[in-house]
C-alpha cells in the first residue's frame, strides 16, 4: 500500500503538470482557430461563462484548510512528512473535475498564472532577506523597543511581512538578551508579522491577491493608513505597558556598543528591483512584452531571476547566521498549490451565494467574518472568498480585472473592511499567517519557550486584540454599508 | 579525552550518521535545540534522545527523526548546552553554547557562539 502511495505521489506533480500542459495547448488551439491574439487564452478564461461546480467541491479546500490548521499542532510528524502529497493530491482532485466535468480549463489557467505570480513575489522576498544580517548592538528600552516595533511595521510593508519577520526577529530578540520574555515575540508577530503589512500589496499576501485581481497598488495606503495607524499606535501602547513593567535587567557580560551592523547590502538593491518588478505587468506599463500564453510574465522571470542570483552571491556567513533554510518557502509554495486549486470552486460559489444575499451583508459583517476566518485559516484565500462574495453582491465577477476596478470605485468600503479584517486577525493565533510560525520557530530555536497555541490566544489575543479590533470596528464598520 | 577547547580551537570535527551523531568530547548536556524543538528531558523514557557517555566520546541519538538532514538545512545548526566534564554545573559561566553544523561525508563541524544566537538560560 505504501509503495503504491509512494509512487503516486512521485507521478502527481507531472500529471499535474501535464494536465496543466494539456489545458494549455487546448486553448491554444482554439485561440488558433479563432484567429485570436495570444492574450486569447487569459481572456477567454476571464469571461467563460462557466456552470457552477457541485457544492461538494469544497471539500477539498475545507479539508485543507482544517489540515493546515491542525497538522503541525496534532499530528506533528505526520503532517511534516506528508503535507506536499496532501496538497497536491486535494489540488488534483478540483483540477480533474474541471477539466473532466465542468470542461473549464479558463478557470484553472487563470488560477495557474496568478499562483505563479503569487510564489514568485513571496519566494523572493524571503531568499533575499535572508541574505541580509542586522545585528543590534543596543541596550533594549521600552522605548527602543516601541520604536524598533514601529520601524519594523513600517518595513513589513516594503519587503512583506515575511521578509521583515525573518530580517528583524534575531536582532530584535538579541537588542532584549536577558529580559526577553515571551510577550516580545507575540507583540512582534502581533505589530511586524501581521497588522504592520496592511498598506501595501506587498505587505500581505491577501493584498497581493488583490492586487493580482486588479485592485489598484496604491488603493491600499490611500484607504487603509487611518485604520493602520490608530491600530499600530494602540498596539505599541499595550507593548510599552508591558515592556516598561519588566524589571529584568541584562545578564550579558558584553558591554553594548550602541551600534547597528547591517550586512549584506547588495541585497537591498535586489529588494528593490523585486519592488520595481511588481510593476512590470502589461496591464500596469503598456510597452512591457506580455509572455501570453506562458502562465507567467517578464515579472515573474525577473524575481526569480533576482532570487537565484542573490542566493548564489550570498555569504554564507549570514546565511548561517540567519539559519537560512528553503523549508518555510518550500512548504508555503506547496500548500499554496493546493489552496489555489482547491479555492477556484469555493471562490465561484461564495460569489453566487452573496448575490443571493444582496443587501443583508453589512461591512461589519466582512470585517468580522473575514478576519475570524482569517485568524484560523489562511487569510490569503480568505481575502479572496470575501471579495468575492462582495462583488458577488453586485453581480461582479472577482476573475475579471475590469470587474475588480468598476467595484473598488463604486464601494471601497467594502474592500476597505475585509482587507483590514484579513491582515489585522492573521495575527489572532500562530496559524493565521505564514510568518507567526516562523517567528515562533526561530525564537524557540533561540531558547525562548513560547506560549502554546491557546494560551497564546487566552493571554494575548483575547486580552490585547480583541479590544483593539473591537476599537477599529467601531470607529470603521459600525453600522455602516 | 580531548576536552571542549581542544575541539574548538584544532576546529575538530564530530560524525552524524542519520539521526545519529558522535560528539568528540564528553559533557553534561543541559539543553539541545533541533528543529525547533527544545529538549531538556534527557531520562531513558524521554522518546525524544538518548545520551551514551563513552570515555571518549558523547553518542546522542535524536530518537523522532529517522535522517537529521531532512530536518536541519546546511545553515541550521543542532544547539547543545553544555557543561565540561569536572567543571561546576551551577556556574552559569560554565555553560558552553555550542553549534553543530551538518556538512557532507557525515562530518559534524563544531563551533561555539555566545554572539549571533541567543540560548535562553
Amino acid at each position: 500500500m505504501m509503495d503504491v502511495i509512494r509512487k503516486v505521489t512521485k507521478i502527481l506533480p507531472i500529471t499535474l503538470f501535464l494536465i496543466f500542459i494539456g489545458f494549455q495547448s487546448g486553448l491554444l488551439a482554439k485561440g488558433a482557430q479563432n484567429g485570436a491574439t495570444a492574450q486569447a487564452p487569459v481572456v477567454q478564461a476571464e469571461h467563460a461563462a462557466n456552470a457552477l461546480p457541485d457544492t461538494f467541491m469544497v471539500v477539498p479546500f475545507i479539508l485543507l484548510l482544517i489540515m493546515i490548521a491542525t497538522g503541525p499542532l496534532l499530528y506533528k510528524r505526520f503532517w511534516e512528512k506528508h503535507y506536499v502529497k496532501v496538497s497536491l493530491l486535494l489540488a488534483f482532485i478540483v483540477i480533474s473535475y474541471y477539466m473532466i466535468f465542468l470542461n473549464d480549463a479558463g478557470s484553472v489557467l487563470h488560477t495557474a498564472s496568478e499562483y505563479i505570480s503569487f510564489i514568485a513575489l513571496l519566494s523572493s522576498l524571503f531568499i533575499v532577506s535572508g541574505g541580509i544580517l542586522i545585528k543590534v548592538d543596543k541596550k533594549a528600552t521600552p522605548v527602543l523597543n516601541v520604536l524598533f516595533l514601529f520601524f519594523g511595521a513600517v518595513v513589513s510593508n516594503i519587503i512583506g511581512t515575511t521578509g521583515a519577520s525573518m530580517l528583524l526577529i534575531r536582532p530584535f530578540i538579541k537588542m532584549n538578551r536577558g529580559r526577553i520574555a515571551p510577550y516580545h515575540i507575540v507583540f512582534f508577530i502581533f505589530i511586524i508579522s501581521n497588522m504592520g503589512g496592511a498598506l501595501t500589496p506587498i505587505g500581505d499576501p491577501p493584498l497581493f491577491l488583490g492586487f493580482l485581481k486588479g485592485v489598484p497598488f496604491l488603493w491600499v495606503i490611500e484607504n487603509v493608513w487611518y485604520i493602520w495607524l490608530p491600530a499600530i499606535a494602540l498596539a505599541l501602547t499595550a507593548f510599552y505597558f508591558y515592556d516598561a513593567s519588566n524589571k529584568k535587567e541584562s545578564v550579558s557580560k558584553t558591554e553594548y556598543t550602541g551600534k547597528v551592523k547591517i550586512s549584506g547590502y547588495i541585497n537591498f538593491v535586489y529588494l528593490g528591483v523585486i519592488i520595481l518588478a511588481v510593476f512590470i505587468d502589461p496591464g500596469v506599463i503598456s510597452w512591457v512584452p506580455s509572455l501570453s500564453p506562458l502562465p507567467f510574465g517578464l515579472r515573474e522571470v525577473i524575481m526569480f531571476a533576482v532570487s537565484f542570483a542573490a542566493y548564489k552571491k550570498a555569504d554564507i556567513k549570514i546565511l548561517k547566521a540567519n539559519e537560512f533554510d528553503f523549508e518555510p518557502i518550500k512548504e508555503v509554495a506547496f500548500l499554496f498549490i493546493g489552496i489555489f486549486a482547491t479555492m477556484i470552486p469555493a471562490l465561484q460559489l461564495i460569489a453566487h451565494e452573496a448575490k443571493a444575499m444582496g443587501t443583508k451583508l453589512d461591512a461589519g459583517i466582512f470585517y468580522w467574518s473575514s478576519g475570524a476566518l482569517s485568524s484560523v485559516l489562511d487569510n490569503a484565500p480568505t481575502y479572496l472568498n470575501f471579495l468575492s462574495a462582495e462583488m458577488g453582491k453586485y453581480g461582479l465577477n472577482v476573475n475579471v480585472k475590469a470587474d475588480v476596478i468598476n467595484f473598488v470605485l463604486k464601494d471601497p468600503l467594502y474592500l476597505r473592511a475585509v482587507s483590514v479584517g484579513s491582515v489585522f486577525f492573521g495575527a489572532f493565533t500562530y496559524i493565521g499567517n505564514g510568518p507567526n510560525f516562523m517567528v515562533k520557530s526561530i525564537s524557540e530555536k533561540a531558547g525562548i519557550e513560547m506560549p502554546g497555541f491557546m494560551s497564546y490566544i487566552l493571554k494575548y489575543s483575547v486580552i490585547i486584540l480583541l479590544p483593539l479590533f473591537t476599537i477599529i470596528w467601531l470607529l470603521f464598520f459600525f453600522n455602516r454599508g | 579525552m580531548k576536552s571542549l577547547d581542544e575541539v574548538i580551537k584544532n576546529k575538530l570535527t564530530g560524525l552524524y550518521y542519520r539521526n545519529r551523531i558522535l560528539l568528540p568530547f564528553t559533557g553534561y548536556i543541559l539543553k539541545i535545540m533541533v528543529d525547533d524543538d527544545i529538549l531538556t528531558d534527557f531520562s531513558i523514557e524521554n522518546g525524544k534522545v538518548e545520551i551514551n557517555e563513552y570515555e571518549e566520546f558523547l553518542e546522542l541519538y535524536f530518537l523522532e527523526y529517522e535522517d537529521l538532514t531532512e530536518a536541519i538545512s546546511k545553515f541550521e545548526s543542532i544547539k547543545l548546552v553544555i557543561v565540561e566534564k569536572d567543571n561546576d554545573i551551577f556556574d552559569f559561566d560554565n555553560h558552553r553554547k555550542i553549534l553543530l553544523y551538518l556538512n557532507q561525508n557525515h562530518q559534524l563541524s563544531i563551533e561555539e557562539t555566545d554572539e549571533d544566537i541567543l540560548f535562553i538560560e
